[in-house]
């Protein structure tokens, strides 16, 4: 459970930066303004870590109207900040959730404090809906996400401890990556996913319940749910992708003969969680091999292309996906491989199961 | 007009040693300039991958992720300390 977030200031809570605004500094974000009154409203303490002057702070909790249980403002590491503010306040750092439009802030905080909940702007304003924000509903799944951290922590220490490599580690974890078919009961999860992942998520809109049903049963598409789960406890479903196999589409019009059919990747997802679990490259992985199996010469994958985003390009070209030459930042691209060279080999934690 | 920009032997030990921190593994910092960093010895991968960039923007002033958007200049520690420092920020003393 949540008990205090923790806010960068520029280009976050602020819809723009302080110290480069002139004289009449920007207003509050509209959309984190509500998330900051909800969350006060709740019980949830609010706290600012950012690289700003002191009146920035005063500055924030005059325009917003919220009372800040701590301000940390200057130009030192922002783990730090966190740490102060942790200490101060007499939490676990895995009760605190940070805030930041920043990548490399991010970053940085997720190296230095893993057990704290590092979340993108607009991750946060999706959080009011989340159960580790929602203190007065205690669900099934808000209990089971406690849990969930108590393993995250015990895993990681145990990660910190074990100074071999990823992989060694990942096998002495047990770790078991479940690629398959989704079953109809998979599609709200998946849904959800769509809806909360951006950090490693290719497409530009979440995509529905009623869509991804359609799909699911459509013979032109594959819908793929990603279960991970090792010793320490079992994650669920983590990802998911949907996948257009270029073949003759839902009307019956059959594609040019002549022509190398790819398969397309409309969807890539992964929930943040798992990061640095071997999930994505067991996927793609998978994905190649049964695009192959399928018969398709080339897998193509569309995604923006962000600095939010670059973990995930960072797998697509361990992956050996490469985008053409025309590429830009903040354009669309299609990252792109060959199938006629061999596929990534499937990382020896990783099942995958047969379609229908 | 001279220039800070340090000797590509330099950066590439550097990024080594850097490479051994974020990948908690002090070996990793001698492998050889050669050595492919995806898969294989190294294994880099999204999370130490994002260290391996936010380390370089901060020690050297490169963005490796908005100039090279394929990432291609990961290949191996040689390229990537070869892209490094050709866009090291040069300091014009004129």
């Amino acid at each position: 459970m949540i008990k205090c977030v923790v806010w960068d200031i520029d280009n976050t809570l602020l819809a723009g930066t302080y110290l480069e605004s002139g004289a009449r500094p920007p207003g509050p974000d509209p959309e984190l303004l509500g998330v900051l009154r909800e969350l006060d409203h709740r019980g949830i303490v609010h706290a600012l870590a950012s690289k700003n002057p002191p009146e920035a702070a005063d500055y924030v909790a005059t325009v917003t109207g919220v009372p800040f249980a701590a301000a940390e403002c200057g130009w030192g590491r922002k783990s730090d900040a966190l740490r102060r503010i942790i200490d101060d306040l007499g939490l676990g750092a895995d009760a605190v959730a940070f805030v930041d439009d920043d990548l490399l802030e991010r970053a940085e905080v997720a190296a230095a404090l893993p057990e704290v909940l590092v979340l993108l702007p607009e991750d946060a304003a999706d959080a009011p809906s989340w159960p580790e924000f929602s203190p007065a509903v205690i669900t099934a799944e808000g209990r089971r996400r406690g849990e969930m951290y108590a393993q995250r922590r015990r895993r990681q220490e145990e990660a910190r401890a074990f100074g071999g490599s990823r992989d060694d580690f990942l096998r002495r974890a047990c770790t078991e990556v479940l690629i398959a078919p989704a079953g109809l009961g998979d599609v709200p999860r998946l849904h959800e996913l769509s809806v909360r992942t951006h950090q490693f998520n290719t497409a530009s809109a979440p995509v529905s319940e009623g869509e991804l049903a359609s799909l699911h049963g459509s013979a032109g598409h594959r819908l793929v749910a990603v279960r991970l789960r090792d010793r320490f406890g079992d994650d669920g479903i983590v990802g998911g992708a949907l996948i257009d196999r270029g073949e003759a589409n839902d009307s019956g019009v059959p594609p040019d003969p002549g022509a190398a059919r790819s398969w397309t990747v409309s969807l890539l997802m992964m929930s943040c969680r798992a990061l640095g679990r071997g999930v994505l490259d067991a996927l793609l992985a998978a994905l190649c091999q049964r695009a192959v199996a399928d018969g398709a010469g080339e897998l193509r994958i569309p995604c923006l292309v962000t600095d939010r985003n670059v973990p995930l390009r960072l797998a697509l070209a361990a992956a050996g996906f490469r985008a053409g030459a025309a590429a830009q930042p903040g354009q669309p691209a299609t990252f792109g491989r060959s199938l006629t060279e061999p596929p990534p080999g499937l990382p020896d934690w990783a099942t995958v199961a047969d379609g229908p | 007009m001279t220039t800070d920009r340090r000797p590509a032997g330099s950066v590439l030990a550097e990024l080594a040693a850097i490479l051994g921190r974020v990948t908690g593994r002090e070996q990793v910092a001698v492998i050889t300039p050669e050595t492919a960093l995806f898969g294989g010895g190294v294994g880099l991968d999204s999370l130490t991958g994002t260290l391996l960039l936010v380390e370089v923007q901060h020690r050297f002033g490169v963005d490796v992720a908005a100039a090279d958007l394929n990432l291609d200049c990961l290949a191996t520690l040689a390229t990537l300390a070869a892209f490094v420092s050709e866009r090291l920020p040069v300091r014009d003393s004129r």
